[in-house]
């Protein structure tokens, strides 16, 4: 008994990982509460795009030696321009404009790497290094964690309102435009963080599973704030001190769990799980109607 | 000039065109359906979810693309199993679920000890390619590339007017499917291309491109072909030059012809309709 429990506690005696499961825990925490503004404005694949985007960003500023939250935010809001800019001036639908945009600007990524190889790691990018955060990096994640927290914190009503009804924020003097262009700045800092915990292929998910499974749990938006950041955190958290036992693969372990936990939600929720239904269809159909 | 056709001169080369050839028309091909029916995400999806089927055939000492086929259907399944089931928007569902797949993969991966290259699986290993994949990658693409196209007028009929086609009575859910499975079959032949990540724009960027060209849609599948097959030989030969990631190259020679058609597409190019405005 006594070795299991030392068994299950090797992984704090290790200062990097301490340090990943709290920076894992921020930045899912900081991800989970975005990820409900992301799922009600139907944003999901808006997540998926600006974590591909950022790469060529994030490769340039390691070339030169910049931040890479500095490279990796500009690119990501050009990207968001470029797609703005072909959706409003062609025939293309929506969603292959954001395919071509984000692969376009992932396969510049991709080539400033292959052509300077020694720089920059691919795999960190693709998947994530938490257990070998450098300490600047850190610094980045918490700079960023600590602007998102502040301006969701203050502004999330009037978010809420832009996500649910863009043009009910409009007639309440609210400028949807202006809410529009902070939430997208928000996603890509987001995405930035979450690029050190997860990588560039599984970011989407940490932007999105919690507030999918916290939209199962909850009517209610202010719950459902604390429900996403909560399962952000817990599941971070887990999946961090469970990589040790797994070589590493800290993204995996993360985003398995979420959808782990995502599953359960889409089974046992009290009002909206599967189950629930099934048993409201059944006492319907035991009720005679009159 | 000869020193620019030099890749011509070397089979690793030539397997590399020949397989790119393949790859390029078969997406192509499927992408002009894609893009009408606003299946873009799928293919994204799709092409992530085959991660554990390609580690879990690894496992079991089954063909990789058996397992990557199954994992591939089996995203598509889920999702729309989810999506009937829950209150949740399908763009969502398809994200929580693809990204499910990739990260349960990922762990696999790294409980596994093989000789398998994990970046390769990412971004595409057209170099790399083995003689008896070669023959694979066409014989596959070439039954892809056969029932797309012998299905070309009902399949077209489910993306643009899918009420039309029950009225007709088609066969609808069975089509879908069979797109689906289409779909999926193509992201595996790919892969060894392109890899993972860059494989949608192969399925999303021909068919856009053909978009602006033309309203006819047996056109459009020709144009489509003809960018991807252009921009793919292309991108092998200057990858070649320049030393830098193939499949990188070919998807960004397809970026630039499809800003150059953005911009002066005969009839849906910025420049033209910025003239018909002006008068």
């Amino acid at each position: 008994m006594t070795e299991l429990i030392h068994s299950l506690l090797t992984p704090f005696q290790y200062d990097y990982m301490l340090r990943a499961i709290w920076v894992s825990a921020l930045i899912g925490g900081t991800c989970g509460f975005l990820s409900s503004f992301v799922t009600l404005k139907g944003w999901s694949l808006m997540g998926d795009a600006l974590s591909h985007a950022v790469v060529p960003g994030v490769a340039v500023a390691y070339i030169l030696g910049l931040p890479f939250a500095l490279g990796a935010f500009v690119a990501g809001l050009l990207a968001a321009g470029t797609m703005a800019f072909i959706k409003a001036r062609s025939r293309i639908r929506e969603d292959a404009t954001i395919g071509i945009v984000f692969t376009a600007y992932f396969a510049l990524g991709l080539l400033l790497i292959s052509l300077f190889p020694a720089r920059v790691d691919l795999k960190v990018i693709l998947l994530g290094n938490i257990l070998g955060i450098s300490d600047p990096d850190i610094e980045q994640v918490i700079a960023i964690s600590a602007v998102t927290l502040l301006v969701l914190g203050f502004k999330w009503k009037d978010l809420m309102l832009f996500c649910f009804d863009a043009s009910q924020a409009r007639t309440l003097g609210l400028r949807p435009v202006l809410l529009h262009v902070t939430l997208l700045a928000l996603l890509a800092a987001t995405a930035v963080a979450a690029l050190q915990a997860v990588g560039a292929c599984l970011v989407v998910a940490m932007l999105i599973t919690p507030g999918a499974t916290a939209y199962l749990l909850t009517d209610r938006f202010g719950k459902m704030l604390w429900l996403s950041s909560g399962i952000g955190v817990a599941s971070s958290l887990v999946g961090a001190y469970a990589s040790y036992y797994v070589n590493g693969a800290t993204g995996g372990c993360i985003v398995t769990l979420q959808t782990l936990v995502f599953i359960a939600a889409f089974i046992f929720a009290p009002k909206h799980g599967i189950l629930a239904s099934k048993r409201r269809a059944r006492s319907a159909e035991a009720v005679p109607s009159p | 000039m000869t020193e620019f056709f030099e890749p011509l001169y070397n089979a690793t080369m030539r397997d590399a065109l020949l397989v790119g050839t393949m790859v390029a028309t078969m997406c192509a091909v499927l992408s002009c359906f894609l893009i009408l029916k606003g299946w873009s995400l799928m293919g994204d999806a799709i092409s992530h979810a085959v991660l554990p089927g390609i580690v879990l055939a690894y496992i079991a000492g089954l063909p990789l693309s058996i397992g990557a086929f199954g994992a591939g259907l089996f995203c598509a399944v889920s999702t729309g199993f989810i999506k009937q089931n829950s209150r949740i928007k399908e763009d969502t569902v398809m994200g929580v679920v693809f990204t499910g797949l990739f990260a349960f993969g990922l762990v696999l991966f790294s409980r596994t000890t093989s000789d398998m290259h994990l970046d390769h699986i990412l971004v595409g290993n057209i170099l790399g390619i083995t003689h008896s994949q070669v023959w694979q990658t066409l014989g596959l693409g070439g039954v892809v590339l056969g029932v797309t196209l012998a299905l070309r007028r009902d399949l077209l009929l489910i993306c643009f007017d899918p009420g039309q086609a029950r009225v007709m009575a088609l066969p609808d859910r069975l089509l879908n499917y069979l797109l689906l499975g289409l779909l999926s079959l193509a992201i595996v032949v790919s892969l060894q291309a392109v890899g993972i990540i860059l494989v949608v724009a192969m399925l999303v960027t021909p068919g856009s491109i053909a978009h602006l060209w033309t309203d006819r849609f047996d056109r459009m599948l020709g144009i489509a072909a003809a960018a991807a097959v252009s921009s793919t030989v292309a991108g092998i030969f200057i990858s070649y030059h320049i030393d830098g990631s193939t499949g990188a190259c070919i998807v960004l020679v397809q970026a630039l012809l499809f800003v150059a058609s953005l911009l002066f597409a005969p009839k849906y190019g910025i420049v033209r309709t910025r003239t018909v405005a002006a008068k």
